[in-house]
C-alpha cells in the first residue's frame, strides 16, 4: 500500500467511526420520540406493558380522537400561542433595546447593572416563584395569560445575546452612522435593528420554543381550565385520581410540538447562529 | 470651504496623552496629511475635528466656528473610514442616500443627488448592488460617494487606501488628489501611516510621533529638511542613515569621527563635538576602488528592487545602507563610498534636532 493510500484508508475509517458514534447518539436522542410516535397509536394497556412492545397492535387513532373530543383542546392551543406570541413580541422588543443600550450607549453604572443582570442567570427560577406571585397576585393578574406573559416579557439570557451581537457589530458603521446624522435612537431602528436580524431570530425561536412548552409557570399562574395552555391542559384532561392516561397525553404532546418541529425546521439556522453568537447555550 | 485650526489641543484617554498640545492650521482647500506610526495620534487628531471625541483641552475652529462643544452633524465634515464602513444592509443607493435622508432632504432631491454623485464617482450602474457584492475599489467610491453627497466642507480620511490592494491603491491615490484637490478643491485632512501616500498627495504633511507634532512643510521640505531624526527616518525609503560620532576640527579640516572611520564634512559646519551624521541611501557616491576621503565598506547584502539596489555596509553594531550604482553586479564584496557634502544632515546628538543641512 501507498501512503497515500494508506492514508486515505485511515480517513475512510475515520469518516466511519464518526458517523457510527453519531448515530448512536442521534438514536439515543431520538429515541423518547419515536417511543412517543409509535406508542400514540397504542391502547394505554400496550403501551405500559413490560417488556416495552415497538409494533402498535392494535394499532388506533383513540388517543388522538379523544385529544380533539376535547373541548378546551382549541381553546388551549390558542392560549399557548397567545402565550408564545407575547414572550416573543416582548423579548424581540425589550432585550434588542435594553442590549444595545448595554453594548453601544456610555451611562453611569452600565457595567456594574450588566453584571447585576447576568448574576441573575445564577438564580433557580424557583427561588423567585413565590415573590413573582405574590406581585402577580396583588396586580390581580393571577389566571390571566397577561399576567402570566409579563413574567417572562424580557429575559437575561437574550438580554445577553442581543448585546453580544451588537457588540460584534463594527464600530465604524456606528460612527459614520452618527457622522451622518444619527443619534443613538435613530441608529438603533436604522442600523442596529436591521443588522441584527440573525440575532432577533435567534432570540424569537428560543423565547417560542421555551414558552410553548413551558409548564411550571402556567401550572402556577394559571388556574381555570379554559385559561390553561396546551401542555398543562393536557396533563390535566388525562389525570385522574389514581393514575394517568399517558397515551392521550403522548398524541397531545406530539400535535403540541409539531410547531416547534416545523420552526426548527425552518429556522434552525438562527438557532445554531445564536448559539454561535453567544458561544453555548442560548 | 473653510480653514480647519486646532489650538493646544490635548487628547487624554485615562493617564495616556494620545495627542499632546497640537496646534496646526489647515488652510482652505488644503491637502494635508497627517503622517506618524501607529498609535502617534494622528487618528486620535481626525477623530476630534469629525466630532467622534472631544478634546481634553484645547479648541478646534472649523472656518470661523469653535466647535468643541457642536455635535458631528452639524459640523459639516464628512469621513471616510478604513473600512469604509458602508451600511451591509442598505444598497448602494441606499448607503449614499442615508446622510441625505437624515437631514430630512426630500425624496425628489434626494434621488437627483445620489444620482448625480453616482455620475460624478463612476459608480451609476451599481447604485442597486448590495456593498458586500462590490469589490474594494469599489466599496471605497461608494464610501466617498457617500461623504461627498452632504457637500462637507471639510473631508476626513482615515487611511483609506490601506485595505485595497497594491496596484489599486497607487490609481486610487492619483484619483482621490485629484478629486478633492484639484475638482472640488476641498479642505481635506487625510491620516496614513504610508509615507509615499504622504508625499505624493499632500500639499502639506504634518509628521506626529507619540502624541506630539514633529514638524509640518510641504512634501520637499519634510523631505530635504527634515527638522529631527524622526521625521529624517520616518520619510524615505530606505531610511535615512544616522551614525552617532564626534566632530572635530583638525588642521583647518572638519572630520566626523564615528569611531570604525572618520569621514571629511564641509567646512562651513561649524559645530563641533558629539553629534548625529545622517545622509539618504541615495546620497552617496561610490567608488569600486580606493579613493581619497572615501570609506571602504564591507558589504554585507545587497537587495535589489529592479533599476535600484541596496548595499548594507557594517560597521561593528551599526549598518548603513547605500544605494549601489545599476551596473554593479551582486557579487562585490567590498565597496568604497562617501555622502555628497550638499547632502549630509547632522542633528544634535541629545534633542536630535536638525542643526545643519
Amino acid at each position: 500500500m501507498t501512503p497515500k493510500e494508506k492514508e486515505r484508508l485511515i480517513r475512510r475509517i475515520w469518516i466511519v467511526i464518526t458517523y457510527v458514534v453519531l448515530l448512536t447518539f442521534a438514536l439515543v436522542y431520538l429515541m423518547p420520540f419515536i417511543r412517543s410516535l409509535v406508542a400514540s397509536f397504542m391502547t394505554w394497556a400496550q403501551a405500559s406493558r413490560y417488556p416495552p412492545e415497538w409494533i402498535p397492535n392494535p394499532f388506533t387513532l383513540e388517543n388522538y380522537q379523544k385529544l380533539f373530543r376535547l373541548e378546551l383542546f382549541p381553546r388551549w392551543i390558542r392560549n399557548t400561542a397567545l402565550y408564545a406570541g407575547l414572550i416573543v413580541a416582548g423579548n424581540v422588543m425589550f432585550t434588542s433595546m435594553a442590549g444595545y443600550a448595554f453594548a453601544r450607549l456610555k451611562f453611569p453604572g452600565r457595567d456594574v447593572i450588566f453584571s447585576a443582570l447576568l448574576s441573575l442567570l445564577m438564580i433557580p427560577m424557583f427561588v423567585t416563584l413565590v415573590p413573582n406571585y405574590i406581585i402577580i397576585y396583588k396586580l390581580g393578574l393571577i389566571d390571566n395569560i397577561f399576567g402570566l406573559a409579563l413574567l417572562g416579557i424580557t429575559n437575561v439570557s437574550s438580554i445577553f445575546l442581543m448585546r453580544q451581537y451588537f457588540m460584534s457589530l463594527s464600530n465604524e458603521i456606528f460612527e459614520a452612522a452618527r457622522l451622518d446624522g444619527c443619534g443613538p435612537i435613530k441608529a438603533f431602528f436604522y442600523i442596529a435593528l436591521p443588522l441584527a436580524k440573525p440575532a432577533l431570530g435567534a432570540v424569537a425561536v428560543y423565547q417560542f420554543l421555551g414558552s410553548w412548552n413551558a409548564f411550571i409557570g402556567p401550572l402556577i399562574f394559571l388556574r381555570s381550565p379554559e385559561n390553561f395552555t396546551l401542555p398543562v391542559g393536557l396533563s390535566f384532561a388525562f389525570q385522574r385520581a389514581m393514575w394517568t392516561e399517558y397515551t392521550p397525553i403522548i398524541a397531545g404532546s406530539l400535535v403540541a410540538s409539531a410547531p416547534t418541529i416545523i420552526l426548527f425546521l425552518v429556522l434552525n439556522k438562527y438557532l445554531i447562529r445564536g448559539i454561535v453568537v453567544t458561544g453555548g447555550k442560548g | 470651504m473653510v480653514r480647519v485650526l486646532l489650538k493646544n489641543v490635548t487628547k487624554k484617554f485615562g493617564n495616556v496623552i494620545a495627542v499632546n498640545k497640537l496646534n496646526l492650521e489647515i488652510k482652505d482647500g488644503e491637502f494635508m496629511v497627517l503622517l506618524g506610526p501607529s498609535g502617534c495620534g494622528k487618528s486620535t487628531t481626525l477623530r476630534m475635528i469629525a466630532g467622534l471625541e472631544t478634546p481634553t483641552e484645547g479648541e478646534i475652529w472649523i472656518g470661523e466656528q469653535l466647535v468643541n462643544e457642536i455635535d458631528p452633524t452639524k459640523r459639516n465634515t464628512a469621513m471616510v473610514f478604513q473600512s469604509y464602513a458602508l451600511y451591509p444592509h442598505m444598497t448602494v443607493f441606499g448607503n449614499i442616500e442615508f446622510p441625505l435622508k437624515m437631514a430630512r432632504v426630500p425624496k425628489q432631491e434626494r434621488i437627483k443627488k445620489v444620482k448625480e454623485v453616482a455620475e460624478f464617482l463612476g459608480i451609476s450602474e451599481l447604485l442597486n448592488r448590495k456593498p458586500s457584492e462590490l469589490s474594494g475599489g469599489q466599496q471605497q467610491r461608494v464610501a466617498l460617494a457617500r461623504a461627498l453627497v452632504r457637500e462637507p466642507e471639510v473631508f476626513l480620511l482615515d487611511e483609506p487606501l490601506s485595505n485595497l490592494d497594491a496596484k489599486i491603491r497607487t490609481q486610487m491615490r492619483f484619483e482621490l488628489k485629484k478629486l478633492l484637490s484639484y475638482e472640488l478643491k476641498i479642505t481635506t485632512i487625510y491620516v496614513t501611516h504610508d509615507q509615499v501616500e504622504a508625499m505624493t498627495m499632500a500639499d502639506r504633511i504634518a509628521v506626529m510621533n507619540r502624541g506630539v507634532l514633529q514638524q509640518v512643510g510641504t512634501p520637499d521640505e519634510i523631505f530635504y529638511k527634515p527638522s529631527n531624526t524622526f521625521v529624517a527616518t520616518f520619510v524615505g525609503s530606505p531610511p535615512m542613515n544616522l551614525i552617532e560620532g564626534e566632530i572635530l576640527k583638525k588642521d583647518n579640516k572638519v572630520i566626523f569621527d564615528a569611531g570604525e572611520f572618520s569621514l571629511e564634512l564641509p567646512e562651513d559646519v561649524g559645530i563641533e563635538g558629539k553629534a548625529v551624521l545622517g545622509f539618504r541611501p541615495q546620497h552617496v557616491q561610490i567608488a569600486k576602488e580606493e579613493k581619497a576621503g572615501f570609506v571602504r565598506g564591507k558589504i554585507l547584502g545587497i537587495e535589489k528592487l529592479g533599476v535600484e539596489s541596496y548595499g548594507h555596509v557594517t560597521y561593528g553594531n551599526l549598518e548603513i545602507v547605500i544605494q549601489l550604482p545599476e551596473e554593479v553586479g551582486s557579487n562585490i564584496t567590498e565597496v568604497y563610498w562617501k555622502p555628497k557634502e550638499d547632502r549630509i544632515y547632522i542633528f544634535d546628538s541629545k534633542t536630535k534636532k536638525l542643526v545643519y543641512g
